[in-house]
């Protein structure tokens, strides 16, 4: 009797205790970001880490001392944004503000902005590069302003150009002559690749070579078959793989950035992200502007970054200021180190247009409009995009190079 | 007299209640945190949910798509069933060795135990980061090594064949919590036990198997039924290290459902395979649960006959 | 115990190789941290950095705040650690000690939560969590410790199976309610298998990235592990500032390892006696 009793009021003071810590925890300040004071807090995530994280807090600050009615509070998720943010989404509980640049996944939940555009002027949306904006929509609808941007060049290593004899590539070059280069830049020996790229390529960047060759994967219709396996198209990746077979290309396991930085890789296509990482990394480089094809050219797809606004967030005016001020010719000068500026003024009072290396970079913008990514074609385009890695890596992979007209016919199916 | 009675019959019935309140925390707990999610899960499992809009109710449609319509589940289910029956038996045989190891009385075990140790506090980030660097086939430390005895390396993460084996070398590395627990579950026999049997003349190998093999029983069990999970539900490493590749062959069950929820934007579908999944394991720890009365043996039983006699207690 | 020659020379010689597979990537990880940007990527490879930059260690902690991200890990891992260690105990003595209706279905189910596939949970957990207005703080992460992990009571379970019956015959002879039973005489019992408890929550604690990720915004909120991953962006990764946190974050679940060791090594065996 006692024991049954003694039980039953030991367990139920620990589960009383159990409760009070429960409620303790719950009873504190509240984990949502609540508006202090008047001011509206608007919440903005980045997916940028370290350095230019820290520049972004600082700007972010600014922002918070010099408006009196809106907080803005930052939060950083790195290269697991799009986890973050669709679990965000599905739960309701979006940022308000948040970067973005695969607009046709998430458009239903960004808000349009083309009215909010509207109001600022004519000349607000004119200071952006033109062919930014057809990144940051969907469906005809401006979803994002954009914050940056990167083309696609080529990374040579100057100190493997110089101890071969090769001359260093000039804007304006073809495929034939990188090649060339390549075939003389190549030291087996030494473990010298004259060219690498990846060997599961993002389809999204790989694109911009069919487009350099008059083809792409998809027509305006949607059809895969008759473009992905179109003579131009094939002739594009038959192209790659000799370089492969012919021994003086490799493939990488990533983008090739780890490769470039070993020294023993002497050129590769990549964004700008390269240029801080290897120059850290000590590599004497410059950038080139993608070889031209044959009978083709040299196109860019354009891998953009832009700023948009939740369509559930309740607080889209404080976070339409906050945009404005992001985008803004100060923010862009600020953010110089770490993006290509986006805003036509900015370029011309930095005088972007004479950097050695950033030249090149809008050049190829410059070269690359009016193209369009299959990815802002069709609404399937995830499912695409991992097939036609699957194909890519089958063209690719040492174990089984296969035959590219085989595979992209399958593929096109 | 009646009242008595009755007095003795409100004991026994919150007698009875007992256990029932000892274990409560879990009962609570699995009513404030898991039925919810769980359930929801299960209902999404019946819709298209693309995430960014509405979900809408299709009936059985995403599990029709999944058994007929999807090449890529019964791919991905295929690799995963045989990573784990390689790799779950690899893995239980290695942290025993090493647990034995560690239990070994020779100078220096203690280092050796948290050198063992060390790898399962690492975090999962940096060993995906080590591992692709000491698996790159052209700049890697492992090719390197390789290339200095004068052995051409494979092609790590590049061949199909070897990609799995690199994915078991690295997830191996990990093992330091499964040896710690058979660590712990070594540490609690009796030297006693021992010293009789050194008596009697048992070499360390037969008293391995007549003592301590069947006496950490208990926590083989339940290092076979967690690293059962664990490998069917395996994605961290293969997300990191591989993606999926290359080819698609370590294109995991995890990955596919990871993928399916977070890339294509599919959590109806995404429900539907987890669940799927959820309902294999299910099975399986069953199936393993029913076998454990024939080889798990808890230490009271067998204990129980030298004990009556030599302590009486 | 005599012990061969021979027996002693495998024995070493599999410790030894079982070091290098294990100590092999970790030292790796270590001179990486150590190294300047040009030395790590060099190739052919540098083992040993030409100057040894411990600078490396005080460059990443200060690039973020980690200072208030150590504070939130150790409140977590402290929290959910005392948390684990009273709910896992009472709920595995509850499984493990009584017989009771339903026992075998609730183990069942007990089971079946350790299974739960995070990926379609996640959001609908977060949407509870929402709810009860914890996103953003460090409940989601702390207070369902106090109602038990699947994982622990399971292995706690299984420790309890083996000990013998008579305890609690003697313990109800002495006079001892259940409760008293519970806390006075198997608490002490279950030291060791608690240790390991203790030991293996603190590890995924400490490096649970996921939770952290999905529950926390603000970045004052954030914790050690979700520090280390940011500095992993979507197309450069920070090698040496990763490596550098990675040897920080060690040390603790290393003491304490150390230190847990010694309550291991007294076992259950030894408590009963």
């Amino acid at each position: 009797m006692l024991r049954v009793k003694g039980t039953g009021k030991s367990l139920l003071i620990t589960m009383l205790l159990v409760c009070l810590t429960l409620t303790a925890c719950g009873g504190g300040s509240g984990g949502k970001a609540a508006d202090q004071g008047g001011k509206q807090t608007i919440r903005f995530a980045t997916w940028d880490s370290e350095d230019n994280l820290t520049l972004q807090q600082e700007l972010i600050d600014q922002f918070n001392e010099t408006h009196t009615d809106i907080q803005v509070s930052l939060e950083a998720y790195g290269s697991d944004y799009d986890t973050k943010i669709t679990a965000g989404m599905g739960a309701k509980d979006a940022p308000d503000v948040m970067y973005m640049w695969n607009y046709p996944t998430y458009k239903d939940a960004l808000e349009p902005l083309d009215s909010y555009i509207e109001q600022e002027g004519g000349s607000f949306k004119d200071n952006f590069y033109e062919t930014l904006w057809n990144y940051n929509s969907a469906d005809g609808q401006i979803l994002g302003l954009p914050v940056g941007y990167t083309t696609h060049v080529v990374y040579y290593n100057k100190d493997l150009f110089d101890a071969a004899g090769v001359p260093y590539p000039q804007d304006g070059w073809t495929w034939a002559d990188l090649q060339e280069a390549a075939k003389k830049l190549s030291d087996k020996a030494e473990n010298i690749s004259g060219f690498a790229f990846s060997g599961k390529p993002d389809p999204y960047d790989f694109e911009m070579f069919l487009w350099g060759n008059g083809a792409s994967y998809i027509d305006d219709q949607g059809n895969l078959e008759g473009n992905l396996n179109s003579p131009k198209s094939i002739e594009v990746l038959t192209m790659f793989q000799n370089m492969l077979k012919e021994g003086y290309a490799i493939t990488t396991e990533g983008s090739g950035a780890t490769e470039m930085k070993s020294g023993k890789v002497a050129m590769f296509t990549n964004g700008a992200w390269s240029i801080a990482s290897l120059r850290e990394a000590g590599i004497n480089f410059g950038v080139v502007e993608l070889p031209k094809f044959k009978d083709g050219s040299a196109v860019s797809v354009v891998s953009s970054s832009g700023i948009s606004m939740s369509k559930e967030s309740s607080k889209k005016d404080a976070a339409w200021e906050f945009i404005k001020f992001w985008t803004s010719e100060e923010a862009n000068k600020a953010r110089i180190d770490y993006e290509l500026p986006v805003l036509k003024t900015v370029v011309e009072s930095e005088q972007l247009q004479n950097d050695d290396m950033k030249r090149v970079f809008y050049h190829m913008l410059e070269m690359s409009e009016k193209y369009t990514p299959a990815s802002f074609k069709v609404d399937n385009w995830s499912e695409i995009s991992e097939n036609l890695q699957l194909a890519f890596e089958q063209i690719f992979n040492p174990s089984t190079l296969m035959d590219p007209k085989t595979v992209l016919d399958d593929a096109a199916q | 007299m009646e009242q008595a009675a009755k007095r003795f019959k409100r004991s026994r019935r919150l007698g009875k209640w007992t256990p029932y309140l000892f274990i409560s925390p879990w009962i609570v707990g699995i009513l404030l945190f898991t039925v919810g999610p769980l359930i929801f899960s299960l209902i999404m499992s019946f819709f298209n949910w693309p995430v960014t809009s509405k979900p809408k109710f299709i009936g059985l449609d995403n599990y029709s798509k999944m058994f007929t319509d999807d090449p890529q589940f019964y791919k991905s289910l295929w690799i995963t069933l045989k990573f784990a029956v390689f790799y779950v038996p690899l893995s239980l045989g290695i942290s025993l060795i090493l647990a034995l190891l560690i239990t070994q009385h020779v100078k220096g075990v203690k280092i050796f135990r948290t050198i063992f140790y060390l790898p399962a506090v690492v975090s999962g980030v940096a060993v995906s980061i080590i591992w692709g660097w000491i698996f790159n086939t052209k700049y890697g430390i492992l090719n390197y090594a390789l290339s200095l005895l004068g052995i051409e390396g494979p092609k790590w993460l590049v061949d199909p064949n070897s990609a799995i084996i690199s994915i078991v070398i690295a997830s191996a590395w990990g093992v330091g919590t499964m040896m710690l627990i058979f660590y712990t579950n070594i540490k609690g026999i009796s030297p006693d036990l021992y010293e009789s049997a050194a008596i009697d003349g048992a070499g360390p190998f037969r008293q391995f198997r007549s003592i301590t093999l069947p006496l950490i029983t208990p926590t083989l069990f339940f290092n076979l039924i967690t690293s059962t999970i664990s490998a069917l539900q395996q994605l961290t490493l293969v997300l990191l290290l591989t993606n999926g590749g290359p080819l698609k062959s370590t294109y995991f069950y995890g990955l596919f459902v990871y993928n399916n929820a977070f890339k294509h934007h599919k959590l109806g579908y995404a429900s539907a395979n987890a669940w799927f999944m959820f309902i294999i394991i299910l099975l399986l720890t069953a199936l393993i649960f029913r076998s454990s009365s024939v080889w798990v043996f808890y230490e009271n039983e067998v204990k129980n006959k030298p004990a009556r006699g030599g302590k009486g207690k | 115990m005599k012990t061969s020659a021979w027996y002693k020379t495998i024995i070493y010689s599999l410790l030894v190789l079982f070091s290098v597979y294990f100590l092999f990537p970790f030292i790796w990880i270590v001179l990486t941290a150590l190294k300047t940007e040009a030395e790590v990527y060099q190739y052919p490879l540098v083992f040993f950095p030409s100057e040894w930059k411990f600078s490396n260690f005080i460059d990443a902690w200060n690039a973020q705040p980690f200072s208030k991200y150590l504070l939130n890990s150790v409140t977590i891992t402290v929290l959910t650690t005392i948390g684990q260690i009273i709910s896992c105990s009472m709920i595995a003595y509850g499984f493990s000690r009584y017989e009771f209706k339903f026992k075998n279905g609730l183990f069942i189910l007990l089971l079946a939560t350790m299974m739960i596939p995070w990926d379609v949970t996640m959001i609908p957990l977060y949407m509870q969590f929402n709810l009860f207005g914890w996103i953003n703080t460090l409940k989601p992460l702390i207070i369902p410790a106090f109602f038990g992990s699947a994982y622990y009571v399971f292995l706690l379970r299984q420790f309890l199976m083996g000990v013998p019956k008579e305890l609690e015959h003697a313990a109800k002879i002495d006079g001892a309610n259940d409760f008293q039973t519970y806390s006075r005489i198997f608490m002490p019992i279950m030291k060791a298998p608690l240790t390991l408890i203790a030991v293996l929550n603190m590890l995924s604690v400490w490096n649970d990235y996921l939770g952290p990720l999905i529950f926390l915004q603000d970045r004052s909120k954030y914790t050690l592990a979700l520090g280390l991953a940011a500095f992993k962006g979507v197309h450069e990764l920070q090698i040496i500032p990763i490596m550098s946190i990675t040897i920080l974050m060690i040390i603790p679940p290393v003491i304490a390892f150390l230190f847990a060791q010694k309550y291991i090594v007294e076992g259950i065996s030894g408590a009963i006696k």
